[in-house]
Order: structure tokens, then C-alpha cells, then sequence
């Protein structure tokens, strides 16, 4: 363009005319725009400007279920499960079948959101198509993500399963049929709890409505309640729609549970303290267990049991071969020693979950366990409590002792706590926790809540981070906590978790909770395996253990002979046993156990800042050798022949939950009517904006009128 | 067409330049940024100026329904009062107003809406469904914008009085008995317990420049007397 060309006069009049017509084109254009855009606001008349930006907490597909009652007549695939749990000792081994209908004449897919316990090690997916079975393979995320989208595209019928966190899961089918049924049928390994001479054995129905903190980040799903958060980016994968409880109309998604129970030892008692139960005796020690009734997916099934008390196992010592490898699963109780030593003065700090979780039964449990606790303190304590919703709030402004005057005010103060609105745990984790060391005195903290919130990662990070010598006590309160963060939540704040699924259940559960405050803790617990440094045990650091709980630990080796030796210090008293590994039994699914114990570590790893990519390539490396679910690796199943014909449209459902048992609708969901409008912010913006137009106007005019500078 | 259009610095855009075209490549160069950098801001004025008077417009037009609205609901009471159930205050209406509210002291009237969603306090402030009616017994609850019909909630102080008409013609007079800043979460307020009150919500702060907050002003009155 360096080469100027003279034009003759008739090209710069077409040139002109050209630039005019252009010019004005695009004007008319934009004027056009702008104005359709003005005629359709005011013929959509709920105007723009009143729709408020969605908070998490709206709810938008709640209330779109709502409208269909309670769950008969919705046009989505609904799902009813089947469990089957075998128990022997200390390890169940589960499968879960989840039988999807459809029942509507078009083709569906459907996405179910649904919770397992926390330590599941999920190794088998399959589904049932009739008489066809289809094994599921394991593979990377996406990848599994990708073949399963490609079967849904081309009609095949699919089932993906994902793991959103420890303790839930997503199973989606694709190309159910009209009126057909399809089954995923999963199974895991899970190590059982065992604590204070009770095994207890707990099956999640229900996911919860979780609170989603941040601001949104992403546009809203039709199949999640929450949108995407900068501080819970998967909040849709978490937040399936949830029915509003209809008075006389039934939940929905069945749940039958059957357990076969085998102790290894005579039993003592076997109960169910919300579900009632039908035992039949096998044996000394061996029961099976069905419900009653058929259950509905709202609250979490518990069967706890005990052995006769002169035959409560000290040990239990599982190995089994696996591909050249062995594996080792030791359970074993530490002696209860008499230690006299001096007690410390103890400060507690409770904190109390307010949030609209637990309105209704969740917080009357919480109060009762709450003014239980303030009872029990000794006027040598010093004691505060911080109750927390949207905000978070200190009873008194440090902690004081609890005096029998502190207590009374306490105990008022807690009567008058009312459950309502967010649950933005940080705060009350940055008010509970100060990071300090203060060798003077034993420093705990009693957190009482549901756990209900989607940022569970950033809050055990905040815990690690601050907790100096603290300890954190996790109460999970109500008829669905969310285990995972129970227990990692006890675990990362170095003390024990606990749960309350009934105001009956408090005084006992609460006493068997101070016993651990006031009792001296197994500190310092070493396992030495034979074989040395070529031993893999996980969890690599054995935690601290309070009154009643044994050491758990997996291992793989390679020789099982020789002892294994188990040292620690219980209070200032050294403590020592030795092991002969002769004395273990075969037993199975060891190795998926370790495996499981092996990617929860290297997980918690990141949050020490391990690299993401690194640890991401390790999980997937042992998840696909164990065919586990992991964050990192799913299950995905696809059917050869193609089901749904190419004229056939798919759509796509996600599967309602059931509200927690226990729990207000309105108090999660509900909020007062929204009263302002955008208009003074329009009217500034506008302003802004014509001004913008007055500068550039100038601008231009300047432009016009200036002489170009001659260059020398 | 475009090859000349380029090259010749002396047509720009429509308006002729006020100095002879310079000679020279460089010169050529520089006119044809200087008549790109014009038809640019000749886009960008125009884009302003549509955007602005759209975003001007679209507030003004917000508090216009707001006003006009109320016009027509007076109409439409006035219809109520004479026995018309649901009398809607246009043909396509999905609400109809069920109390007129004042404040004497301040010159307040307002008529009241069926329904407290955002569709509807558009036009007037709403009753909110499964709260009694104003006027009857019990805890009712109305919503409404701060910035337009229930602006006047922030003057609002202990003690004033509120008068409600019912379509049965009877009044029920309020005296202000709690001023409160609330959550949008702390829906308790709603429950239908205690004595006979109006609970008004409005967003809050007052003066917050956008819509959405999570804060809510909630002002109480109660019920005083019996029926008139």
C-alpha cells in the first residue's frame, strides 16, 4: 500500500458513496438492535432489571419439582436401590443395585447424585439390561466421561460412575428406553468402625442440600439447584434437585437393606437405632438383618452391634496374596492402662452449626448436646461458644471459666439460638482456631454440625493451617451428615468424630465424647511390618487415638512371616506389643482396602501442596491396578448394539432426592421476597455511557478538524 | 473499489478534510489512520449513545409502571370495593389488588398486590401467598421495592400509624412496633404466630446502587383495636 495510485474522480465519488452507505447501514443497525431490545423488555414486562443475579441458595430447580408434588407423576427416571452387605468382622464387602425406570414413552437419560460411606473402595460397576450383563472397565475421568458421551450419542445403551467426593457418587444411565428399566449394580470394600467395644456399620441414603459458599461463576444447570462458585467450582455435580416434602404423599426412591452378619465371635446385641429391623440368628455370630419395611432414601441407616465382652476382639490380622504381592489389613485395640497423669486445665471452645440445615430436629439435638457439654465443665476449664449461619458469633469475647454463673448465661444463650441461613464455616473455623501453642493447657474444640457445605477441601486446609495445638471434635448432628466431612474434618484437627442421629442418642453419645476429652490419648503409635523399608503402609502416620479406638492400618509387603511390631505412648507411659504374623487369616478385598487407604493420602497429600498433575498421575496409575473409583478414575459400562433409533430424541433427567429426614424445606430453600429494582443503576449506567458518547463525539469532532503534521 | 477507497487520503468518510491532501506515501499513511481512527469513534458514538439511552430509558421506565400501575390498581380497587372478585387492573393481568394501604402521616396510599414475586411488585407491593390478608388476623406479610413503592419504609419511625382497607370496606389500623434488618434467609418473620400484625420487606440498604442484596428491612406493625 506504500504505492500511492492517483485515482481518477469518478473512483473517489463511488469511494464516497461506498463509506456513506456503510456507515449509515451500521447505524440503522444498531439502532435497530438497541430498540428491538427496549421493545422486547417491555413486552417481556418482568423487566430485566428485576431479575437479581441467582444466589447458590435459589434454588431455581427445587421449586420447578416442586410443582410436580411429591414424585408419582414426575416425567423423570426414578431410581430404587438394593443393598446387600456382607460383614465379616471388622470389613464389609457391599453391592448396591440401583435399578433406574423410566417411565415415560421417550427415550432418557438419567443422572443420579447419591451418597456411600466415606471410606467405600468402589472396584466393580455394572449394568443389568434383563438377562445381559455388561461389566464396567476403569478409566481416567475424561476418558471414561468421553466414551460414555460417545455411547449416549450414538444410541448405545451406557452407565457412568463418578466419584464427586469420598462420600458421593454419580451414577448416570443413557438411553433408557420408554418404560424400560436398566441396573447399575456397584460394589465396595469398606473397613468398619469400631469404637468404645460398638461396631457400627453406617449406609448414607441421601445427599444432604449442601451450602454452597462464592459468588456464581457459571450459568445455571436444569439439573443442579446450585450453579458453579469460585469457591465450589462442581457445586452443579453436588446439588441434585431435591422435592419439596409434601404432608400425606411418600418419598421417593425406595432403598431395601439386607446384612449378613458375621462377627466371628458370639454376639451380644445387634440393633438399629432408625430403621426398624427384622434379625434372624444364623448362629452364635451370625445374623441376618433385613428392614422391616421398605425404606425411603431420607436418612442414614446404622446397625450397630456388640460381641459377648469376654470375647471382644484385642486383634485382627487379615493378609491376602494379589498379584504377586501380599496385603495386610491389622486392627488392634491398645490396652486400657490406669495413668495417673497430673490433669491439665482444659479450654473448650464450642461451636454450634445455626444454619437453615439444622432447623427442625438437627438443632434441637444440637442445643440438648450443647447445653450437656456446658454442664459437665469443671470451674477449672475456661470455656466459650461460637454459633455461625451466614455469620459467626462468640458468646463471649474470649473464652472464660466456666464458672456456674458463665454456665447459666451459657446455657441460656444456647436455649435461645434459633437455625437459619447460610453456613459459612470458615468464619467460625478462623474464630475457633487461632493456630497458638499454649503448653499450659489441653485446648479443644467441639464442633457440632451436619456438615452440610460443598467446600469441604479449603476447610480441611483452613483447619491444617491454623490449628496449632488444638484439637477438633466433629459431632455430626441429624439424620444425614455428611461423613466425609466428619471424619477427615476429626482426622486433619488430630481428634475424633462422633454422630447424633436422635435427641435420644445425646446424653449417651455426648458421655462417650468427654470420656475421649478427659482420657489420655495413644500418642506416637509406630507399626513396625517384617520386611523393613519395603513396606508400604497407609495411613503413613498412625493418628492420635482416644479412649476406645483401635489402630487401623493397611500394609503390602513382601514376606508375612516374622512379627509385627506396634509401639506408642499412652499419656507418658511407653507402650509395646509384638505381633506374630502367623496369627493372621486370609481374608479378601485386603488389597483394594490399601489401595483406597494409599489414594486418600496421596489426595490429602495436595493440600500440603503436593503437585496436582504428580499425584493425579499416581492415583490414576493405582486405580486402574485396583479398579478403583477415584476423584481421577470412573467406571464406565456400554451396551455393543445400538437401542434408541436415530428418530428418536434423548432426554436428559436428573433423578430428585428426598429432603433430609429432619430437615425444612423453607429453611434451606426459603428466603423473604426480593424488594428492589436496577433502575438507579440503569440510570447511572446510562448516564455513564451517554457521557462515554458526548467524550467521543468530541473526539471525533477534534479528529476531524485537526491538520494531519506534516513530516520533515 | 477497496483499492481506491485506501489509497486516497482525501475522502474521509463523508466529510472533507479542511486541508489539501499532503503528497507523499507517509502522508497518505497517516490520513487513512486519522479517517479509520473517525469512522471508529463515529461507530463507538453511536454504540454510547444507544446503550446509554437504552440503560436511561429502561430505569425510567421501571419507575414509570411503578407509578402508572397504581393509577389503574385504583380503578380496579374501586372495583373491588364494589364486589368484583379479583378485579384485575388490566385485561392481562395475573394479579388484582387485595387492600389499600396508607400512612396518613405521610401521604402513602398504596394498593397492595396479590402475590409477592417479582412479576408482581413490579407494580405495586405484593402480598405474600400463605400469609393472612392485610387486614385480617394474624401475621401478614407484604414485599415491595425499596426504591419505588416502599421507599418510604426508611423514613418510617416506632410508633406511626398504617391503615388498611380490605375490599369489605372495614379498616384495621397498625402502629409501627419494630424496625429490624434481616437476612433474606430468616424467613421465621413469615410465620403466621402471635398477635395480628402487617410485616413489610423491602431490600436493604436503601441506597445500595444495585438489585440482589441479601439483606432485608422488615418493618412490623400492629394491629391496634378492632375492626373499623
Amino acid at each position: 500500500m506504500l504505492i500511492a495510485v492517483r485515482p481518477t474522480r469518478a473512483q473517489r465519488r463511488a469511494a464516497d458513496v461506498v463509506a456513506r452507505i456503510v456507515l449509515s447501514l451500521s447505524a440503522a443497525a444498531m439502532a435497530v438492535v438497541g430498540v428491538s431490545m427496549l421493545l422486547a423488555l417491555i413486552a417481556g414486562d418482568a423487566g430485566a432489571a428485576e431479575a437479581a443475579p441467582m444466589k447458590p441458595k435459589d434454588a431455581q430447580t427445587g421449586t420447578l419439582f416442586l410443582k410436580s408434588g411429591a414424585g408419582t407423576n414426575l416425567a423423570v427416571p426414578l431410581v430404587t436401590t438394593d443393598v446387600d452387605i456382607r460383614v465379616s468382622g471388622t470389613v464389609a464387602r457391599a453391592r448396591v443395585r440401583q435399578v433406574f425406570r423410566n417411565p415415560n414413552d421417550d427415550w432418557y437419560e438419567g443422572i443420579y447424585v447419591f451418597p456411600l460411606p466415606e471410606n467405600a473402595a468402589v472396584d466393580h460397576v455394572r449394568i443389568r439390561i434383563r438377562d445381559r450383563v455388561i461389566e464396567g472397565e476403569i478409566k481416567e475421568r475424561q476418558a471414561a466421561k468421553a466414551a460414555y458421551e460417545q455411547a449416549k450419542a450414538s444410541g448405545q445403551r451406557a452407565a457412568l460412575l463418578e466419584q464427586e467426593r469420598p462420600n458421593m457418587f454419580t451414577s448416570s444411565v443413557a438411553n433408557i428406553g420408554p418404560h424400560e428399566e436398566i441396573t447399575v449394580e456397584l460394589e465396595y470394600q469398606q473397613t468398619l468402625r469400631y469404637d468404645g467395644g460398638r461396631y457400627s456399620l453406617r449406609f448414607p441414603t441421601v445427599v444432604g442440600p449442601r451450602y454452597i459458599p462464592g459468588s456464581p461463576v457459571a450459568a445455571p444447570l436444569p439439573t443442579a439447584w446450585a450453579q458453579a462458585t469460585d469457591q465450589v467450582p462442581d457445586a452443579p455435580r453436588i446439588t441434585p434437585p431435591v422435592l419439596r416434602p409434601v404432608e400425606g404423599a411418600k418419598p421417593v426412591n425406595p432403598v431395601n437393606i439386607r446384612v449378613v452378619l458375621d462377627a466371628g465371635v458370639p454376639l451380644a446385641t445387634v440393633a438399629s437405632a432408625y430403621h426398624a429391623i427384622d434379625v434372624r440368628e444364623l448362629d452364635a455370630g451370625r445374623r441376618e438383618v433385613v428392614l422391616k419395611e421398605t425404606a425411603h432414601a431420607t436418612r442414614d441407616f446404622e446397625l450397630v452391634w456388640t460381641v459377648m465382652p469376654d470375647r471382644a476382639p484385642k486383634l485382627a490380622l487379615f493378609t491376602e496374596e494379589r498379584e504377586g504381592k501380599s496385603y495386610a489389613l491389622l486392627m488392634l485395640m491398645p490396652p486400657a492402662l490406669a495413668t495417673s497423669a497430673p490433669r491439665l486445665p482444659r479450654e473448650v471452645i464450642f461451636v454450634i452449626d445455626t444454619s437453615g440445615s439444622m432447623h427442625g430436629t438437627s438443632i434441637a439435638q444440637a442445643k440438648e448436646a450443647l447445653e450437656l457439654a456446658v454442664r459437665r465443665l469443671d470451674p477449672a476449664d475456661r470455656f466459650n461458644i461460637i454459633e455461625f449461619n451466614s455469620y459467626a458469633q462468640p458468646m463471649f469475647a474470649a473464652a472464660r471459666p466456666a464458672t456456674a454463673e458463665n454456665r447459666e448465661q451459657a446455657t441460656r444463650w444456647v436455649r435461645n439460638l434459633r437455625a437459619q441461613g447460610g453456613t459459612e464455616m470458615a468464619a467460625a473455623l478462623n474464630l475457633a482456631l487461632n493456630g497458638r501453642e499454649s503448653p499450659d493447657r489441653v485446648r479443644q474444640v467441639v464442633f457440632l454440625t451436619d456438615g452440610a457445605v460443598g467446600n469441604e477441601d479449603a476447610l480441611f486446609k483452613l483447619i491444617a493451617e491454623r490449628l496449632g495445638d488444638s484439637r477438633l471434635f466433629t459431632v455430626g448432628i441429624g439424620s444425614a451428615p455428611n461423613s466425609h466431612f466428619m471424619s477427615k474434618a476429626a482426622r486433619v484437627g488430630r481428634g475424633t468424630f462422633t454422630y447424633i442421629g436422635k435427641v435420644e442418642e445425646v446424653k449417651e453419645r455426648m458421655s462417650e465424647l468427654f470420656a475421649k476429652l478427659e482420657s489420655p490419648v495413644l500418642k506416637n503409635v509406630r507399626v513396625e511390618w517384617p520386611g523393613g523399608d519395603r513396606v508400604e503402609t497407609w495411613p503413613k502416620r498412625v493418628p492420635d487415638l482416644y479412649l476406645g479406638e483401635p489402630i487401623v492400618v493397611t500394609a503390602a509387603l513382601d514376606r508375612t512371616d516374622g512379627d509385627v511390631v506396634v509401639s506408642g505412648f499412652l499419656g507418658e507411659s511407653p507402650w509395646r506389643a509384638h505381633l506374630p504374623m502367623s496369627r493372621a487369616s486370609d481374608g479378601e478385598g485386603i488389597g483394594v482396602l490399601w489401595a483406597r487407604e494409599k489414594v486418600a493420602a496421596l489426595v490429602d497429600s495436595l493440600r500440603e501442596g503436593s503437585p496436582e498433575a504428580e499425584v493425579r498421575a499416581q492415583v490414576i496409575d493405582l486405580a486402574t491396578a485396583h479398579r478403583l473409583v477415584t476423584r481421577y478414575t470412573s467406571f464406565v459400562a456400554v451396551e455393543q448394539p445400538r437401542a434408541r433409533p436415530a428418530d428418536a430424541a434423548l432426554k436428559q433427567a436428573a433423578v430428585p432426592t428426598n429432603l433430609s429426614e429432619g430437615w425444612s424445606y423453607d429453611a434451606v430453600f426459603g428466603e423473604l421476597p426480593q424488594g428492589a429494582t436496577d433502575a438507579w443503576f440503569n440510570a447511572l449506567i446510562g448516564s455513564l455511557l451517554l457521557a462515554m458518547a458526548a467524550i467521543a463525539l468530541a473526539a471525533r469532532r477534534r479528529l476531524s478538524f485537526a491538520p494531519v503534521r506534516a513530516h520533515p | 473499489m477497496r483499492h481506491a477507497l485506501v489509497s486516497y487520503p482525501d475522502v474521509a468518510l463523508g466529510v472533507e478534510c479542511a486541508f489539501p491532501p499532503p503528497e507523499g506515501a507517509l502522508r497518505h499513511r497517516a490520513g487513512r489512520v486519522r479517517r479509520l481512527a473517525r469512522a471508529g469513534l463515529g461507530f463507538l458514538v453511536a454504540a454510547l449513545l444507544v446503550a446509554g439511552l437504552w440503560q436511561v430509558g429502561n430505569g425510567a421506565y421501571i419507575h414509570a409502571k411503578a407509578e402508572l400501575a397504581q393509577i389503574l390498581l385504583a380503578h380496579a380497587w374501586n372495583r373491588t370495593l364494589a364486589g368484583e372478585r379479583h378485579a384485575r387492573p388490566w385485561p392481562w393481568a395475573d394479579t388484582w389488588p387485595v387492600a389499600r394501604l396508607s400512612m396518613p402521616s405521610r401521604g402513602v396510599e398504596l394498593f397492595v398486590l396479590a402475590g409477592a414475586n417479582g412479576r408482581t411488585i413490579a407494580f405495586g407491593p405484593g402480598h405474600v401467598f400463605g400469609t393472612p390478608l392485610p387486614g385480617e388476623t394474624g401475621n401478614s406479610a407484604i414485599g415491595g421495592h425499596r426504591d419505588t413503592h416502599l421507599a418510604f419504609l426508611r423514613d418510617v419511625a416506632l410508633g406511626d400509624e398504617i391503615v388498611v382497607e380490605r375490599p369489605d370496606r372495614r379498616l384495621q389500623r397498625y402502629r409501627v412496633d419494630w424496625l429490624q434488618v434481616l437476612d433474606k434467609r430468616e424467613t421465621w418473620v413469615l410465620k403466621n404466630e402471635g398477635p395480628t400484625r402487617l410485616t413489610l420487606i423491602t431490600c436493604y440498604p436503601f441506597d445500595a446502587i444495585r438489585a440482589g442484596g441479601a439483606e432485608r428491612y422488615v418493618v412490623t406493625a400492629r394491629a391496634q383495636d378492632g375492626l373499623l
